[in-house]
């Protein structure tokens, strides 16, 4: 071969593996599904009109409602509670670090229902009165009977409210103990105070790690509000179990909770995409 | 006003006796010397003999157990009352840190920010200095240190060497008395390290107080006007750095220039 001379390059024709296996369990899973669905539809599991009919009668949008706040509310209990239970395990006094790991041992530990129960049943009966007064004889703020205080939203509130901010308190604490140590060293190697290095360094890169597990707790929270029904709370499950115990339609109002317990999860989800893009990885 | 203090005043860094135990281990044994104003020290010494941990207290980010810093003639950390030293509060600490640099064997960009943000944090958010001002500053600083283009990349987007410029820009947007560099070569291959050295030179040459851990000899040999030699906690030498080139004094400076070239 002489050089110079530069061989013609050959033209070649690429032909990818064909994926057989993916495509047989992709037509598996489609046969499975068209048999359900075919099956559900010969048996009249539900009655569409009935289905619409509840879907936005007025007491269901209460229900639902009320699921959302008090979903969103104890959520953003949840937050504020979590973060300062993860800052105080985090301070490095020995104190805060102890108080902060027993709320977090027994809130997490103990069913949420209890807790519910507790809030609503027991700590009214423990401090029948409300009394609060400025220290050293100044003027009193509040002063009520307990249980006037203690609604059922109130005490469903406080139950999944601690006890979600017991969960939120690691899943933050996880998500600052994994940025880089560095990074706290060169904030305030720059003169940054504590609460200025956690706020303009460690939390806006721990973000990327707490909001993808925030948003999973926010959705398991909004469900959890079902269990509010207990102490009487007006809440979506509890309003569709009074309407089917009378009407007997229970597949109806059943699927009627479960597309408002979808519908919650689809804002959640998007929310939690917009908060993931504006948090990016870097 | 005595006379030491008069001396005091003139020292950019000052440290007398300077203790620290981890505990149990002493890592710094009676530290004592002192840097002017406008003077490059190169503080070398093998792994694990205390040069991270001297410069950590000069700036307190680690609490010391015994000795005195001073830095432009402030206390570091203390308040002086008679006999006894009363630790300030975290936001006085704060304060005292903005005139004291640092830059990190890893850089520690903040990884959220771009190069510009990262420059701009510390006036911004320290300083409480305008956006505009603070950004027509950190774009000068960019330039100086040769990276203009790079204004708008994340430290994830940037080399090794290119992240040490920028994190000397961000040190220097303070306006610092004295910069503490920690290794700020060490994880840099050859042919990076000089992008870095080469800034550092420029530094020396506007007059900047400078405090280098370091292997690198270029910045040594090329920037320092005196070197600190320091073994397991202790300073053993405190030499102009000709002298110690040309006639180290301690064995372990002799092994360590052998090693070193
Ligand atoms: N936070 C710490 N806890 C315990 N020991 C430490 C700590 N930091 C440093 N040391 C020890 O102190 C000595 C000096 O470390 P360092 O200052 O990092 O040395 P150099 O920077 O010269 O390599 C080493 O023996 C090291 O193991
Ligand atoms: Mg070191």
């Amino acid at each position: 071969m002489s050089i110079g001379v530069i061989a013609e390059p050959v033209r070649v024709r690429i032909i990818r593996r064909r994926r057989w296996g993916a495509w047989l369990l992709g037509a598996a899973v489609l046969l499975v599904l068209a048999i359900i669905v075919v099956a559900g539809a010969r048996a009249r599991i539900i009655d569409p009109d009935v289905f619409f009919h509840y879907l936005t009668s007025g007491e269901v949008l209460l229900g639902a409602r009320n699921a959302i706040l008090v979903g969103t509310v104890s959520m953003a209990v949840a937050v504020v509670v979590g973060l300062a239970a993860a800052l105080m395990r985090l301070s490095g006094n020995p104190i805060l670090t102890g108080v902060a790991a027993a709320y977090v041992y027994f809130f997490r530990g103990t069913p949420m229902l209890i807790q519910i129960l507790f809030w609503y049943n027991a700590f009214p009966t423990m401090f029948p009165r409300l009394h609060l007064a400025l220290p050293f004889g100044g003027p009193v703020l509040v002063d009520a009977a307990m249980p006037a205080v203690v609604t059922p939203f109130i005490a469903a509130v406080a139950g999944l409210g601690l006890a979600e901010g017991a969960y939120m308190s690691e899943i933050i604490r996880g998500g600052i103990l994994a940025v880089d140590r560095g990074q706290q060293a060169a904030a305030r190697a720059l003169g940054m105070t504590r609460p200025q290095m956690y706020g303009r360094v460690v939390l806006p890169q721990a973000a990327r790690i707490i909001v993808p597990a925030t948003g999973n707790q926010y959705i398991m929270l909004l469900k959890s509000t079902s269990l509010a029904s207990v102490i009487g709370f007006l809440e979506l499950l509890r309003i569709t179990q009074g309407i089917y115990s009378a009407n007997f339609r229970v597949v109806e109002l059943l699927a009627v909770a479960a597309f408002w317990y979808l519908v919650m999860t689809a804002v959640v989800t998007a929310i939690q995409t917009a908060l993931e893009r504006w948090f990016p990885v870097r | 006003m005595n006379a030491t203090s008069e001396i005091q005043r003139q020292d950019a860094i000052r440290v007398e006796g300077l203790r620290k135990v981890f505990s149990g281990f002493q890592a710094l044994k009676d530290i004592s010397f002192h840097v002017r104003g406008g003077e490059v020290i190169a503080l070398l010494g093998p792994s694990g003999s205390g040069k991270s941990t001297l410069l950590r207290c000069i700036n307190h980010l680690e609490e010391i157990d015994g000795g005195r810093i001073w830095v432009n003639g402030e206390l570091i950390g203390y308040e002086e009352h008679g006999a006894v030293l009363r630790q300030m509060s975290d936001a006085a600490v704060s304060a005292q840190r903005r005139a004291i640099g640092m830059v990190f064997q890893g850089f520690n960009l903040f990884r959220h920010m771009t190069a510009l943000q990262n420059i701009m944090s510390g006036p911004v958010y320290v300083l409480k200095a305008p956006r505009a001002a603070a950004e027509e500053k950190a774009r000068r600083l960019l330039a100086k240190v040769g990276l203009a283009d790079k204004a708008d990349s994340y430290p994830a987007q940037l080399s090794g060497g290119q992240q040490q410029r920028v994190a000397i820009a961000r040190a220097i947007a303070m306006d610092p008395k004295v910069i503490l560099f920690d290794e700020p070569t060490s994880a840099l291959d050859p042919e990076l390290s000089q992008e870095v050295v080469a800034t550092i030179k420029t530094l020396a040459e506007e007059g900047q107080t400078m405090l280098i851990a370091t292997h690198e000899m270029a910045i040594a040999k090329g920037c320092a006007d005196r070197v600190l030699f320091m073994v397991s906690g202790e300073l053993v030498e405190d030499v102009p750095a000709a002298e110690f080139f040309a006639a180290p004094r301690h064995e372990r400076s002799r092994q360590f220039l052998a090693m070193h070239g």
